[in-house]
């Protein structure tokens, strides 16, 4: 086998892993470049001119910023609420025996297995029944029930791995159940809390689908988007998008950095030299592991 | 110990109770149908204190960005102009619930085309008009536009603009189209769009083929969807739009389309070879009209409004923005002075002999028109 | 002791009402809807019309197996570029590990409209993609990229890479090395020890992956709305014109509901298949 295939064939891997990479971040790229455009007319699609324009006029469309806004406090709302009560049922769900448990699983993972279509148009069909009139609070009721599944999925995968020795030590050292709690179990729950919150923002900020059988005169950023395709994007959204990526990115950044430090303080195996901390570690939601496969 | 069978068996009863439940809830009404009131039309009474706010659902590109800050200062009268009418069908659909209820989704002005500013009325969605409230309007409004069919005594609606449904063309990519036929034309295979508004894009297909749509049989209609269908199906066509044909135009990714006259000249400014195209056979020519729905919390301010817009200044204004055939008197005469290239447009003050074989919009057969709109649905769904 | 007894309740209880109000129950009112007759001009009324869904299938059928083809192409895309790039990620990535998760979730930082509406731009006929395409011959002369089968099957990969990505290397992550460095030494070929050890370790993570993806792809109707034309219109498509556009409810609400039995079923498989477990997550004694 010649060299130099052999090193073809050892890189092929991540060169392919380069590769999607790059497929991945493609239309960020694209967002990014195009908020520095400077077009005549209404469209943004093809490249004019650089400006700084509407990098310095960034929330001159009132009801572009207004939407945002709007998506920001849904977010925020929904995320504390979802966090909440989908962490508590987790833990119901780990920690204890009990009636009906089939049943819970059912609920909260067949949301998960419908299209989003059917969960808005659902719920539509339920206000108008009801003669409830859609608006921030449908918008909030909505966001909030489909994000309680992925939080109950990602915390109860941390429960799973906990270790409980710690809060067995702490019980026997005289700690109540609610100081046990708070000051060993949240603590090291923490992460995955923070993966799962991380996650039900996300998935408020970003939806359409719902949303839009949903929000009634209400405008989301997403759907301010949609309408705006319809008669031409400002530049202003780039701005605003990817404002907003770089915003979460670092936030995501700090999370990971703070869990890696958590880890690090942690690390109950003196011999592991490879501690999978940051990112790798909030995905896969396990302790670290012992070595790497060559 | 608890057997599985009689955990199933307890899940299945639950279940059964949960839907019986519903079952009987529903039973008690189904408010997802039906008509608005039985009763008598009301008219929205000018108590004339004008002030506070002003929802008003428009369709984009239809007004310049200094009218609405200037009237609401004129006014006193704080202006939320959502642009949110893509399609009539859609923004039907989504004030329809609170229109069956009375009310209006806080809109106190929504502008829609006339055959659906007709359907509404009939469902009792709309009020009649307090006509001493408007009379800029009564003054100004062109005769052409004085007593249309759909509304012959002007009684619920106030047109916003006129237009013509035609031909938008990249004239340089696209430079010997004339006739609606062009978009069959294999020459253009995949760079051609039409609209989704059923009553824009196959009466001019129709017209095309020689037929009065304002005669056609239910027939007729149907054949004229079988020909754009073919046309789909083989790509031809490449897309049904809203509004936003404009887009594919502006990329490149269209050349020849079926369009809305004002939509050309706006264009120009990202792509300087678009122009509409006055088909061979005629355009459609339609309006849409300001109407004020059931339950407008402010119908005062929605009078303001349209008075305001009836004053040929203001209605310059407009006009000269959006290109699109003025409703007011007395226009043109300030375009000879501010904007004199424009004081000729024929988009804007079309002369008869421009509109010589355009006809005005129309409703399919009464007696085939679910057939109708049931087959232009299987065209757009790709079915 | 009694409060132990009630204490999961206390705690699940606000959660599960939640689901059981805003997700149980109008899943209830789109049942009864979906069992009515009429239109929207005249009332519905529920008179158990069975033939909607029928109906709904015979009408739509050519959107329903369209869907089923983009979104089993999109997933098989997605399986084939996730395995590898997480493979990369977990053994091969090094220090760049943690950038590289990055750049797997960031489109997720982006609206998901936006992102797909980006696609518009770059595959539209007058761009670089597109000649190059022209180029090669993969389109020919008076081709394009967007509008197309092509442009909307690979939206739907772009955007549910994350979800085949993220299950494939949680599961690559937790393989103990040791393992993988036993079967190299009883297999010859580092591809043997893939094939015999690694893949079937992973199953759990290709199987989660799998379904992430094909459930929410076979539903989806954006990259349709904005990377197709009528031709690539998906059942999802259909649904929303259904409830949004003509207002035909109980047409829209069969066809919902039998999107949810085709993806009920393959979940089905899935848990006989994998075993309960692995999809509901073990049950911890206290």
């Amino acid at each position: 086998m010649s060299g130099a295939w052999r090193w073809v064939r050892e890189h092929a891997v991540m060169g392919f892993g380069i590769v999607a990479v790059a497929y991945t971040l493609i239309p960020i790229l694209v967002i990014a470049i195009f908020s520095f455009n400077d077009p005549k007319g209404k469209f943004n699609f093809t490249w004019e001119g650089f400006t700084l324009d509407h990098w310095e006029n960034a929330f001159g469309i009132p009801e572009l910023t207004e939407a945002l806004g709007l998506s920001l406090q849904l977010a925020a709302l929904s995320t504390i609420v979802a966090t909440s009560i989908g962490t508590l049922l987790a833990i119901g769900l780990v920690r204890y025996q009990f009636k009906g448990r089939r049943l819970a699983n059912l609920l909260i993972v067949i949301p998960m297995a419908t299209p989003e279509v059917v969960l808005g148009a659902s719920l539509l069909s339920m206000f108008v029944f009801i003669g409830v009139d859609r608006g921030f609070n449908t918008l909030w009721v909505a966001h909030i029930m489909f994000s309680i599944s992925f939080v109950v999925v990602v915390v109860r995968s941390r429960l799973i791995g906990f270790d409980r020795s710690l809060e067995e030590a702490a019980r026997d050292l005289g700690a109540t159940a609610w100081t046990t709690f708070r000051t060993i179990t949240l603590p090291l729950l923490a992460p995955g809390l923070a993966a799962a919150a991380m996650l039900a923002f996300a998935l408020s900020l970003d939806d359409f689908v719902i949303s839009n059988f949903n929000s009634g005169t209400t405008v989301t950023f997403p759907l301010f988007i949609f309408g705006a395709s319809q008669r031409g994007i400002p530049v202003e959204v780039n701005v605003l998008a990817t404002m907003l990526f770089i915003v979460t990115a670092i936030a995501m950044g700090f999370t990971v950095w703070q869990q890696a430090r958590a880890e690090k303080l942690a690390a109950t195996r003196p011999d592991d030299d490879d501690v999978d901390t940051g990112l790798s570690a909030l995905v896969s939601g396990q302790r670290p592991v012992a070595g790497e496969p060559s | 110990m608890q057997t599985k069978m009689s955990r199933t068996t307890r899940g299945l009863l639950i279940a059964t109770l949960a839907l019986s439940a519903s079952v009987l809830l529903a039973a008690c009404g189904s408010d997802l149908g039906g008509g608005g009131n039985d009763g008598d039309v009301t008219t929205a009474e000018a108590t004339g204190t004008v002030g506070g706010e002003l929802v008003i659902s428009q369709w984009p590109f239809y007004i310049d960005r200094k009218t609405v800050p200037e009237f609401e200062q004129d006014a006193g009268v704080e202006v939320n102009y959502i642009e949110d009418v893509n399609d009539n069908n859609e923004i039907f659909a989504k004030l329809r619930p609170d229109l069956q209820n009375g009310e209006s989704a806080d809109r106190s002005i929504i502008v829609v085309t006339d055959w659906m500013a007709k359907k509404m009325y009939d469902l009792g969605y709309l009020q009649n008009l307090d006509k001493d409230a408007i009379p800029a309007v009564d003054e100004n409004l062109v005769d052409s536009l004085a007593s249309p069919s759909i509304d012959p005594d002007r009684s619920y609606t106030v047109p916003w603009q006129s237009g013509m449904t035609g031909l938008v063309v990249n004239t340089a990519e696209a430079p010997d189209v004339t006739s609606i036929n062009d978009i069959f034309d294999p020459k253009y295979k995949g760079k051609v769009t039409v609209l989704t508004e059923l009553r824009d894009t196959v009466p001019l297909v129709m017209k095309a083929d020689g037929v009065d749509p304002t005669k056609a049989t239910t027939q007729e209609w149907l054949d004229a969807i079988n020909k754009l269908n073919d046309a789909v199906k083989s790509g031809q066509i490449r897309k049904l739009t809203g509004n936003d044909y404009t887009d594919d135009l502006a990329r490149g990714d269209a050349v020849v389309t079926i369009g809305w006259s004002g939509d050309a000249i706006q264009l120009q400014a990202d792509n300087s070879d678009i122009n509409f195209v006055m088909p061979d056979t005629g355009c459609i020519l339609w309006s849409d009209n300001m109407v004020i729905p059931v339950g407008a919390p402010n119908p005062d301010a929605a009078y303001a409004f349209m008075d305001y817009v009836y004053d040929p200044a203001n209605q310059s204004q407009i006009a000269q923005y959006n290109s699109y055939i003025t409703p007011v008197k007395g226009v043109q005469d300030i375009f000879q002075k501010d904007a004199p290239d424009l004081a000729e447009s024929e988009l804007i003050f079309p002369t008869d002999e421009f509109t010589g074989d355009c006809t005005t919009q129309t409703d399919p057969p009464a007696d085939g028109e679910q057939e109708v709109e049931d087959a232009w649905q299987q065209l757009i769904s790709g079915g | 002791m009694k409060r132990r007894r009630f204490t999961p309740y206390a705690l699940m209880s606000p959660g599960l009402l939640w689901l059981l109000v805003f997700f149980a129950v109008p899943m209830f009112f789109m049942a009864i809807v979906a069992l009515e007759e009429g239109n929207i001009d005249t009332g519905f009324t529920l008179t158990y019309q069975w033939s909607n869904f029928s109906d709904a299938l015979s009408s739509f059928d050519t959107q329903f197996l369209r869907s089923f083809r983009f979104s089993i192409i999109a997933t098989l895309l997605c399986l084939l570029i996730a395995y590898p790039l997480a493979y990369a990620i977990a053994f091969k990535a090094g220090r760049w590990k943690n950038l590289m998760l990055f750049a797997v979730v960031a489109p997720f930082f982006t609206t998901y409209l936006i992102r797909t509406l980006a696609w518009q731009t770059i595959l539209t006929d007058d761009g670089q993609i597109a000649d190059v395409a022209r180029f090669f011959g993969f389109i020919p002369e008076g081709g394009k990229l967007l509008d197309t089968d092509f442009s909307v099957i690979m939206g739907i990969t772009y955007n549910f890479l994350p979800f085949m990505v993220l299950p494939i290397y949680a599961s690559l992550e937790q393989l103990d090395g040791r393992l993988i460095e036993a079967a190299k030494d009883l297999y010859s070929s580092s591809r043997s020890a893939f094939l015999k050890v690694t893949l079937p370790l992973t199953a759990p993570g290709i199987i989660a992956g799998t379904l992430l993806t094909f459930i929410p792809a076979f539903g989806d109707y954006v990259n349709a709305t904005f990377l197709g034309g009528p031709n690539q219109a998906m059942i999802g498509n259909v649904i929303q014109d259904q409830f949004l556009r003509t207002q035909n409810y109980p047409t829209a609400s069969a066809l919902s509901f039998m999107v949810m039995a085709v993806i009920l079923v393959i979940v089905m498989i899935y848990i006989k298949f994998a075993g309960s477990e692995s999809l509901m997550g073990e049950e911890v004694a206290p």
